[in-house]
């Protein structure tokens, strides 16, 4: 990126690409002593072109590098690219490949959102424990994840017409006694960051996000709602099973780092709920309809919208009759939100200590910025 | 979410402002497209916003149709009262790829307007800044979304 530039009396910070917590991204810092008063944001440092790489692929190919978008997040991300494919080939989903998809999209969610807590606790340097215990729990859902599909990361699990097997035997009583343990370490969690008055002054009332400028500015997921605004896809538009799952779409007015912490702890919360729901009450019948290995969508577009723990991530497939995609257009939740931290320092006072609780509390995944 | 809302939006868009709109149609429950006249883009954008509801920007990009020498422009804006995506569309043709930037009607097409820029060579402007956002600054490959672009032995 070509660097703007700098107003006399202003110190310039460059701040990653190797820092350990700014992530695979640099952020430029025009600071004036401690206060921030301008950030700008230098994106692409991980851009590979899956745009163009879906476009060079068949249908069921491009589920494989698509779901390398967010390697913490691969169901649902491969879920919104799926979804399109459906569409546009005009297949139906069996009602038990949708439940299944549900559970597995809301498991890989607590994984994501476990992940940021983990973050947020290395990012206000208080303990590096809850770090170590977000992924020692992690691997409740990871062991949980690879007896369903085979992989703890990576599944391509969701195929077009559905999932690629059904539940192994005995699967739900494991999810249920993981979900279990799961709620208890969550008290834990909550005892150890919410309730913890020095992580609380780290994090309350730092970088203060206002409804109206949190849609003005196009944020979304926890970041939208974290500001008071109840937009979620999976009760806007309902796919996959939400539509006859009972959860709440979970808001916090504060609009600080601290809500969108919040709103990450109880969508776990309504996570677990899904979870449970979807192990005690998954209907029965097939997993997946048959779909051709090479099929062709006829000449259309479809638009797909999915809520991964970021936010919403828009598909729009375009396609020519040919077995390949035409054109593949990734709406990604990390970019519109990395905006809205770029504007951060314009809207509220933000020192340089609290940058990187800022910039975590938006939990960015820059693979899936830069695409 | 009102029923109907997409119906009633078409309805309204084409009475307030026929000679802004060259079409607009329902694609599917919640997906409206809106396909703006090239020289009213800018105005309409503004209705959208100020009559429509249309604060929400969500997402921009465009497609290449070098077999109809031309390239489509989408902005993917969101009514947060309705819910449902409205793609604002305009049409240019390959070979005078200018439009005014949406960033002075949303500010956050910024980042957008700048990918559009770097893989497609669309200009904007009134842009504050429209440098590159994920290619390196010294590329010269070319731009890279677009349908004749080569992987190998584009000009450097």
């Amino acid at each position: 990126m070509t660097e703007p530039e700098i107003k006399p009396d202003i110190m310039r910070i460059s701040w990653g690409p190797q820092h350990p917590m700014s992530g695979q991204t640099r952020i430029l810092l025009d600071v004036d002593g401690e206060k921030v008063h301008r950030i700008i944001a230098d994106l692409g440092f991980t851009h590979r072109g899956i745009e163009k790489i879906l476009e060079n692929r068949t249908f069921l190919k491009g589920i494989i590098p698509i779901e390398r978008m967010v390697m913490v997040d691969t169901a649902n991300i491969g879920l919104g690219y799926v979804l399109a494919i459906e569409e546009a080939l005009g297949v139906e989903v069996p009602e038990r490949a949708n439940w299944i998809r549900s559970m597995l999209c809301e498991m890989t969610r607590i994984n994501s959102h476990l992940y940021a807590f983990g973050l947020q606790a290395e990012a206000t340097g208080y303990f590096p424990a809850v770090f170590l215990w977000t992924t020692i729990d992690r691997e409740v859902l990871l062991d949980l994840m690879e007896k369903l599909t085979g992989a703890r990361w990576s599944y391509n699990f969701f195929l077009p017409g559905g999932v690629h097997h059904d539940l192994p035997e005995g699967f739900q009583e494991e999810v249920l006694e993981g979900v279990d343990y799961l709620r208890r370490r969550f008290q834990q969690y909550w005892d150890a960051m919410v309730e913890n008055a020095t992580f609380e002054m780290r994090c309350k009332g730092v970088a203060v996000l206002k409804k109206e400028d949190a849609i003005r500015l196009g944020a979304t997921g926890p970041v939208l709602r974290g500001s008071g605004v109840d937009m979620d896809v999976r009760k806007d538009e309902p796919y996959a099973a939400y539509g006859d799952l009972d959860f709440k779409v979970i808001t916090e007015t504060a609009g600080d780092s601290m809500a969108r912490l919040k709103v990450r702890f109880h969508e776990i919360e309504q996570s677990l709920n899904i979870i449970e729901q979807v192990a005690n009450e998954i209907p029965g019948g097939p997993v997946k309809t048959r779909v051709p290995l090479f099929a062709r969508a006829k000449p259309g577009e479809v638009f797909s919208r999915v809520e991964t723990p970021r936010g919403e991530m828009g598909i729009h497939l375009f396609t020519d009759g040919g077995m390949n995609p035409y054109r593949v257009k990734i709406n990604s939740p990390t970019l519109r939100n990395m905006y809205v931290f770029e504007r951060l320092a314009e809207l509220d006072e933000i020192l340089v200590a609290d940058l990187t609780v800022v910039i975590n509390s938006i939990d960015p995944w820059y693979l899936d910025s830069d695409r | 979410m009102p029923e109907g809302a997409e119906d009633a939006f078409i309805a309204a868009l084409k009475a307030a402002h026929p000679d802004l709109v060259e079409e607009a149609v329902i694609l599917r429950q919640k997906r409206v497209s809106v396909v703006a006249k090239r020289e009213g883009l800018l105005e309409l954008a503004r209705a959208l916003r100020d009559e429509f509801g249309f604060v929400h920007p969500v997402s921009a990009g465009a497609v290449d149709y070098p077999k109809e020498n031309r390239m489509q422009m989408i902005y993917y804006l969101m009514n947060p009262s309705s819910r449902f995506t409205l793609m604002l569309r305009v049409n240019l043709p390959r070979d005078d790829l200018v439009l005014p930037s949406m960033t002075q009607v949303w500010e956050a097409m910024s980042f957008h307007e700048r990918e559009t820029k770097e893989m497609f060579g669309i200009d904007f402007e009134g842009h504050p800044n429209l440098v590159p956002l994920l290619l390196p600054p010294d590329w010269r490959g070319g731009y890279p979304l677009r349908k004749d672009f080569k992987g190998e032995g584009a000009p450097t």
